[in-house]
């Protein structure tokens, strides 16, 4: 569990629930699956609490369950009376009564600002109406600035309840921005929130990653003329100099253990996968041969490397073992396959394949089986990256015109931009959960 | 008194005549008057040695001039040169550099970076261009149009960055004159999208990094 020194969030568990006996309803895995209808009656603000801060909470959960694409969210305006009027936590003992709203899960709930208004609780509890019983329930305390972050534990809890694993909607995403004649790099929530600029330097800032830590991210920049390697803080904080040989020092992606950094260097005139210690030793050169060298990506147990090759005369994803050995070549349809990521659950690997002449989204399992295509004829769609429990895949993609990041599932199901500005976008990474 | 006036008179003469001699001609003190044959050698002698001098003389300004003239072209290069640089500073991008017209952008096949048969004549001609000017450093720059993803982009603009300068280096150029970078498809020049575009956008360009 990662510690948040700013928020005061204690978890307290109001009605117990045996985990052991949580069903899980849904098979995430398959290539396609039902979405399950949760009824979401109104939010209810207790007391003096201002019913602005219900409605904010709604929002914000509503949001969530519809962008975990396990859900299909019945909201109070398409309930039938006397239904839509409800607020806040039914009583068991009542459930067939919302048998009309046609949903299969219930999650109601309420919240009560202090009298300071700078801390609140909230509090919510989730049924199953079709079993006609109560499943989980849970209350968080907090400071208001903390709300979003609250709301997203409560949302990961729902998907928790119902798929046997947390959700991933306290994540956060990475990405570069066009910006005049370069690019600046952002990080914004996973539901597209709190979009914050973290490099103010004009230059040209690409390919970010987060450190397994959550605390830094690493990124390319051209401020000195030269394609050198920066770290810098998730707040902005803290900009430095990481590496500067001559030629590349591009497409950071660090261990798992957070204490590698695996990159693209042009030290001996083209691009070759080197490694670098977190601590700033080496570089240690991994691939050989005359080919170019591209883009790499850890297996989670830190011990391979997937990257992208050209050996054979056109680029395609191989692997190798994470000192350089054992190379071989996983993908051999199409005649390009670039920006390979390794699923944080260790079987796939997603890239992007150009077809028909476009890029698209593919996953691919280890052994080179398992072709799947996730997008198609919509524009160009490239470096996917996966969430940190390897059911979501963010991408680029400019479908709509101009490049933006999109998020979906990890079968292709549920695309939708992460964010809704203007500008052009590229490059995603995907941030751990923020706990 | 007649006869010691008319002495002086003729001995003034002879002194005169030899005083008024042309210095590469041989005196002859002792016999002042020549014969007639004497006379037309000694003349064409005389019209030859004349024709080789003027023959010297026009080669030595002709050599002067080509001189002049290769030494008046050289400063005109140079201040055709010195002209044709534009200084530029691009914020966020550390130094300031300078860009000439007379040092041209090659071009590539998509996906590849090899130097084609009409590259290499430009190269050649930036080669010239770098060896008048020894003083010149240049960092060449390796591009790729749109297409393609960018980190794979970033490698290819590294080769054809790099086949530029190893082509100037074969032809001379020593390699602490000339640096390469890569910007993959970061720095498009014509923000089209067709082939076109595409084939301005794929790239190796020239900038000047100290002169």
């Amino acid at each position: 569990m990662l510690k948040t020194p700013i928020l005061l969030i204690l978890c307290v568990s109001v009605f117990l629930v045996p985990a052991a006996e949580a069903r899980v309803y849904l098979d995430i895995d398959s290539p396609a699956f039902v979405q399950i209808p949760i009824v979401l009656p109104k939010w209810k603000s207790l007391e003096k609490t201002p019913p602005a801060l219900g409605a904010k909470i709604y929002e914000i959960v509503s949001n969530d369950l519809s962008l975990s694409g396990f859900f299909k969210v019945i909201d109070d305006q398409n309930l039938p009376p006397p239904l839509h009027e409800r607020e806040g936590i039914p009583r068991t003992l009542f459930l067939q009564e919302w048998g009309p709203s046609g949903g299969e899960l219930l999650l109601a709930g309420e919240v009560q600002l202090d009298p300071g208004g700078a801390y609140l609780k909230l509090r919510f509890h989730l049924f199953d109406l079709v079993e006609q019983k109560h499943l989980a329930g849970k209350q968080y305390e907090g400071a208001l600035q903390a709300l979003r972050g609250m709301v997203h534990r409560m949302s990961d809890e729902v998907v928790y309840q119902i798929t046997g694993e947390r959700g991933v909607h306290t994540t956060r995403l990475a990405y570069a921005v066009a910006q005049d004649e370069g690019k600046e790099l952002f990080i914004a929530d996973f539901d597209g929130a709190n979009a914050k600029q973290i490099t103010r330097n004009r230059s040209i800032n690409l390919s970010p990653a987060w450190s397994p830590d959550n605390k830094k991210i690493a990124f390319t920049s051209y401020l000195r003329r030269n394609p050198d390697l920066y770290l810098v803080d998730r707040d902005g904080e803290n900009f430095r100099l990481f590496s500067s040989h001559a030629g590349l020092n591009a497409a950071p992606s660090w261990s798992p253990d957070g204490k590698s950094i695996a990159l693209m260097m042009g030290m001996e005139g083209k691009s070759d996968i080197y490694l670098l210690d977190a601590d700033g030793n080496g570089p240690r050169r991994l691939t050989r041969g005359h080919g170019n060298e591209a883009s790499p990506t850890w297996s989670p147990d830190g011990k391979r490397i997937a990257f992208v090759s050209d050996r054979s005369g056109t680029p395609q994803i191989y692997i190798m073992s994470a000192s350089g050995s054992d190379v071989r070549r996983l993908t051999y349809d199409g005649n390009y396959n670039t920006n390979p990521s390794w699923s944080p659950k260790g079987k796939r690997i997603a890239f992007c394949g150009r077809a028909g002449g476009r890029f698209e989204i593919f996953t691919i399992d280890l052994d080179g089986s398992g072709l799947q295509r996730l997008t198609s004829g919509s524009g160009d769609n490239e470096s996917p990256c996966w969430s940190p429990d390897g059911r979501y895949i963010a991408f680029s993609s400019n479908r709509a015109g101009v490049s933006k990041i999109f998020t979906m599932n990890a079968n292709g199901f549920n695309q939708r931009p992460l964010t809704r500005s203007k500008g052009s976008e590229s490059s995603p990474s995907w941030s751990r959960r923020f706990e | 008194m007649l006869r010691k006036s008319l002495c002086i008179l003729v001995l003034m003469l002879c002194l005169g005549l030899i005083v008024a001699g042309c210095p590469k001609k041989t005196v002859m003190k002792d016999e002042p008057s020549v014969t007639k044959e004497e006379a037309a050698r000694i003349e064409a002698q005389k019209a030859l040695e004349r024709a080789e001098a003027e023959k010297a003389a026009k080669e030595a300004r002709e050599k002067d001039s080509a001189g002049l003239k290769e030494e008046e072209a050289r400063k005109a290069l140079q201040k055709e040169f010195e002209k044709s640089l534009t200084a530029r500073k691009q914020p966020g991008i550390e130094g300031e550099i300078f860009e000439s017209a007379m040092l041209k952008d090659v071009y590539f096949d998509y996906d590849r970076y090899e130097i084609r048969p009409q590259d290499a004549e430009i190269l050649k001609d930036n080669a010239d261009l770098l060896k008048r000017f020894p003083k010149v450093k240049v960092q060449i720059e390796g591009h790729c149009d749109e297409r393609g993803t960018i980190e794979y982009n970033l490698a290819l603009g590294e080769r054809r960055a790099g086949s530029a300068r190893d082509y100037l280096l074969s032809l001379g150029i020593s390699p602490d004159r000339v640096s390469i970078i890569s910007y993959g498809e970061e720095r498009q020049v014509d923000p089209g999208h067709d082939e076109e575009a595409w084939s301005k956008n794929r790239r190796a360009h020239t900038i000047i990094v100290s002169k």
